[in-house]
């Protein structure tokens, strides 16, 4: 039983002290004139036995109890649904806006308030993601790598309500996103999932690269993007011709970018918080791959075991005790 | 009843009751409300440029401030006990961000010294380097109360603050706990510089750094300054030189700066310096943790136990002849 263990083994030092009840019985002896003339009795060697081993197990799982057996914690493998996800979160300063595009008065919502609160409920729903965290505005941040510390995750989405940056500089935050996951091909799919608000010309030197590494580690994308009342919305081309460049519409460009990366790829336009909820819904449902991961028992403890043994045995003694002979 | 009296007074039978009515009370689970200290603590790092300055050693090899700063916060944050929290950020201009909230300390320790790993200069979405000013809005952002804020810097403002304009720390003074972390040397080094990819392409030379604030009015009357024009040059037309192009821990200006904001200051020098410093008594939280104390019953009842065995090996002085 390896993985049975104790806390503090000092106690095992009292172990010797087992071995007085097999010889011992705390019992008052009958004094009767010659042992010869009792006949011999199955049945009072039985008892007289089961005195002693009473004796030595009370002590015995007193001393184990109070030397704190428990089994270990161990991991088994389970399948589950979830993936292996980067959350790739926007933090340019235009997040704090409300979906109109203000700053939030009265009761409106900041795209980044909102998508914290939506992102919290998924991330806490009962999927078995393994989810890193990344964020970006000019520059890329490294948050949390790929975990599956719930409470952390949490707690890096929950930072999402804090004030925002500068711009959003897209294509370094997919970069680094893209380097969470390794080379070498997982069990389960593998997700970005891109929250953001807009977007940003995509550089042809990191064009190539994000070409390639998508491609390579078997990327599956997802973007959403909060759409400010009164902006341009990915899907749409422009009335007008001459607008139809990467720098007037970046997000259009970005969308059309992604589309070509010939990886499975779904874009979300949210116009308000429940646009918002109903894409993370659609991500959830259509991320229900099994995916083999390790669950964490905790460790067991088996004093309460010993204890209640321990009391047996004595309750037994006890009864034995009670049944002497008063004279 | 007599007969009860009799046996409640045999000492063996006393003994065998008392041990089992104390092993009965161990299969409950009894629990003490202790207290302990824990930490909560939310670290913000200067990422700026000079911190790229290499006036650590360590092994004999150079090593720079936030290369020193990553290591011993890592050490620092494993000495925290189990139950206490770390939130990370970084700072640059004069905004802090925050990458996580305080994540407990024992089950999130992987996550956290992979991010305290990978803080990097190119993380930085300014160049500036606003010491005082990024202070107050850490202070005035992060200092609830429900965590002390540890800021990590050189002190070196980017470009030099104009006296005239010195943040306001009134309002915050005793209302956040924390500490100033120091970090650098005294003597003044060169500032590396780098590419953006991260190739490392010489030092700063002293025409590359505005080596004196050109923001607002001078803090000297016009009188005073040579070559002033008031729209041309308000702060003169003379070359501004200066070390501004090197860099040094600018110790007393941190300890002024902790002594208005009402934080303690802290100078890194080794990584255990620094745990010993963020788990000063004075930071500590109370926790009550519930402890298990089935063991005490449960010994207790092995001493009385044991005592009965013992008992029978005393040799028997005198025939029980109990009527």
């Amino acid at each position: 039983m390896t993985d049975w263990a104790l806390d503090m083994p000092q106690w095992l030092w009292g172990l010797p002290l087992t071995l007085l009840p097999l010889w011992r019985l705390p019992l008052r002896s009958a004094p009767c004139s010659w042992h010869a003339l009792l006949p011999a009795d199955g049945a009072s060697r039985a008892v007289d036995l089961s005195l002693r081993l009473a004796g030595a197990g009370a002590i015995l799982a007193l001393l184990l109890g109070s030397s704190g057996l428990h089994r270990r914690e161990y991991t088994v493998e389970r399948t589950g649904y979830g993936a292996h996800m980067v959350l790739l979160l926007d933090r340019s300063r235009s997040m704090d806006d409300s979906f109109a595009g203000r700053t939030p008065a009265g009761g409106e919502e900041s795209k980044s308030a909102a998508a914290e609160r939506l992102l919290s409920g998924f991330v806490s729903g009962g999927r078995n993601d393994l989810v890193g965290v990344a964020a970006f505005s000019t520059s890329p941040l490294f948050v949390l790598p790929l975990t599956e510390n719930k409470a952390a995750v949490l707690a890096a989405v929950h930072a999402m309500k804090l004030p925002g940056l500068a711009q959003t500089h897209v294509s370094k935050g997919l970069a680094m996103a893209l380097s969470y996951f390794g080379d070498e091909p997982t069990a389960g799919s593998r997700i970005v999932l891109l929250v953001s608000d807009g977007a940003a010309e995509v550089d042809p030197d990191s064009e190539l690269k994000l070409r390639r590494w998508f491609k390579e580690k078997g990327i599956r994308l997802y973007w959403i993007f909060l759409r400010t009342a009164g902006s341009h919305g990915i899907f749409e081309a422009p009335d007008n011709p001459e607008d139809d460049n990467a720098q007037a519409r970046p997000e259009r460009y970005l969308h059309l970018f992604f589309s070509s990366l010939d990886i499975p790829y779904r874009a979300y336009e949210a116009e308000d918080a429940d646009a918002l909820k109903r894409a993370i819904a659609d991500v959830d449902r259509e991320e229900q791959r099994p995916l083999r991961y390790a669950e964490r028992v905790p460790r067991r403890d088996l004093q309460a075991f010993c204890y209640l043994a321990a009391a047996l045995a004595l309750a037994w003694l006890v009864a034995a005790k009670c049944m002497e002979v008063a004279r | 009843m007599n007969r009860w009296r009799q046996r409640v007074a045999d000492p063996v039978f006393a003994a065998l009751i008392a041990a089992f009515v104390l092993a009965v009370a161990a299969c409950f689970p009894l629990k003490l409300a202790l207290e302990r200290p824990v930490f909560s603590h939310i670290v913000i790092v200067d990422i700026t440029r000079s911190m790229n300055v290499e006036d650590y050693r360590q092994g004999g090899r150079a090593v720079s401030r936030l290369e020193f700063v990553r290591q011993s916060l890592i050490r620092a944050a494993a000495d925290l006990p189990c139950g206490s929290t770390l939130g990370l950020g970084v700072f640059t201009e004069r905004e802090p961000a925050l990458l996580f909230e305080p994540i407990e300390t024992c089950a999130g320790f992987s996550a956290i010294s992979a991010a305290i790993e990978q803080l990097d200069w190119r993380m930085a979405w300014a160049a500036d380097s606003l010491i005082a000013a990024g202070l107050r809005n850490t202070l005035e952002l992060l200092g609830r109360g429900d965590a002390d804020v540890v800021f990590v810097t050189d002190g070196h403002e980017a470009p030099p603050l104009n006296p005239r304009y010195l943040p306001d720390f009134a309002e915050l003074s005793g209302k956040v706990r924390g500490l100033i972390v120091g970090v650098g040397d005294s003597g003044l080094s060169p500032i590396p510089k780098y590419d953006e990819s991260g190739r490392r392409l010489g030092i700063y030379a002293e025409d590359e750094v505005p080596q004196r604030s050109g923001f607002g009015l001078s803090e000297l009357p016009p009188e005073q300054i040579e070559g002033y024009h008031a729209r041309n040059a308000p702060f003169g037309s003379e070359r501004a030189g200066g070390t501004e192009h090197l860099s040094q821990l600018k110790e007393a200006y941190l300890r002024q700066l902790a002594g208005t904001s009402g934080l303690g200051y802290h100078r890194l020098e080794s990584p255990e310096g620094l745990a010993r410093a963020i788990t000063a008594p004075a930071l500590a939280r109370r926790q009550q943790v519930a402890v298990d104390v089935r063991w005490i019953p449960a010994a207790l009842a092995l001493a009385v136990l044991a005592g009965v065995y013992l008992r029978t090996l005393l040799p028997r002085l005198r025939f029980s002849t109990a009527n």
